[in-house]
């Protein structure tokens, strides 16, 4: 009897151990922080359009259709590197992409999307920051899919890949069926 | 060979000196003079708050440590919202709101969280209880 017992702290020692080896191998980003937002409607604001005269009213755009609010500045090199991505979601796919420039020179965002390309049905100007504290972003560039009742189905922190461009589809497309 | 005897003990001396001057100015380094409030009341409500509020980029720092943009954006916000006559429980809960439990540097005690909190004095008392056994059993033998 006593020496099975002395065999119980091994047992939760190998416990443990496969535990934390199962952690460590499964593809998980520790900085990677799970939206607060998701299954709540977008935040109402109001900012200044970028390509259009009339201001960007959060009411106005959201809640018609799915669409993808991506956040991004020319300033932030990753969001150059998921640009052909956010382009693939407009133009082959269709569907409509709303971009909010973070703290980003309107001059320079012009020219950037003029060699570029523009992906983006609409671009709030986020000057101060204010919009993407009110989105809980905390690094950019950051992607939302929201359905068409203007609610946030998904969050990607950082660059959208071959990978996660891959997951988003599949996302919209389940979204779809269900509405 | 005194000469240099005494040199290294300046040397010494200014390098304790540089690392208590950096104790000392260390909890203010990040909040910017013209963040500072007028009202010293209210900047050390933003203050206390800004100390239980992580920094999301830096994620071990509060925002009241960070250089880091968004946490300058974040003590500013603070600030703003207590100039709006906002409450501390209010403020938290607008972070909280968009960030999620993680923003808080202490996590609250919730459903979800008790585990966290509760079981280091479990384990505690396991321990105790093992020594107590042990303690008795090896008395017996000795009897």
């Amino acid at each position: 009897m006593k020496k099975q017992i002395l065999i119980l702290p091994l047992l939760f020692f190998i416990l443990l151990l496969i535990a934390f080896f199962y952690i460590l191998v499964i593809e998980r980003n520790p900085s990677e922080i799970p939206s607060n937002l998701l299954n709540k409607n977008v935040p109402v604001f109001k900012a200044d359009s970028l390509i259009k005269k009339e201001k960007f009213i959060s009411s106005k755009e959201f809640g018609n259709q799915i669409l993808l609010v991506n956040f991004f500045a020319t300033w932030c090199k990753p969001c150059r590197d998921e640009h052909i991505y956010i382009k693939r979601f407009s133009s082959n796919l269709n569907i409509r992409v709303v971009g909010i420039n973070y703290k980003d020179d309107p001059k320079k965002t012009l020219r950037w999307l003029k060699n570029l390309g523009n992906p983006y049905s609409n671009i709030a100007l986020d000057k101060t920051g204010k919009i993407a504290i009110e989105w809980g972003v905390y690094g950019i560039p950051e992607t939302f899919i929201v359905n068409s009742k203007g609610v946030i189905k998904y969050r990607r922190v950082g660059p959208i890949n071959e990978k996660i461009f891959k997951k988003i589809n599949i996302i919209i497309d389940k979204i779809n069926n269900e509405e | 060979m005194k000469n240099k005897e005494i040199i290294l003990n300046k040397i010494f001396v200014i390098i304790v000196a540089l690392f208590f001057a950096e104790l000392i100015f260390l909890n203010s380094k990040a909040v910017e003079p013209d963040e500072i409030l007028n009202n010293p009341k209210l900047e050390i409500r933003a203050r206390n708050i800004s100390k239980n509020i992580r920094c999301m980029i830096c994620q071990n720092q509060s925002i009241d440590e960070s250089n880091a943009s968004l946490a300058k954006d974040l003590r500013i916000l603070i600030r703003d919202k207590i100039k709006e006559g906002k409450k501390d429980v209010e403020i938290y809960k607008f972070l909280t709101d968009r960030y999620g439990d993680f923003i808080l540097l202490k996590p609250p005690i919730k459903s979800n969280t008790i585990a966290l909190w509760f079981l280091p004095f479990v384990f505690l008392l396991i321990g105790i209880l093992i020594v107590f056994w042990h303690n008795k059993k090896s008395k017996k033998i000795k009897n």
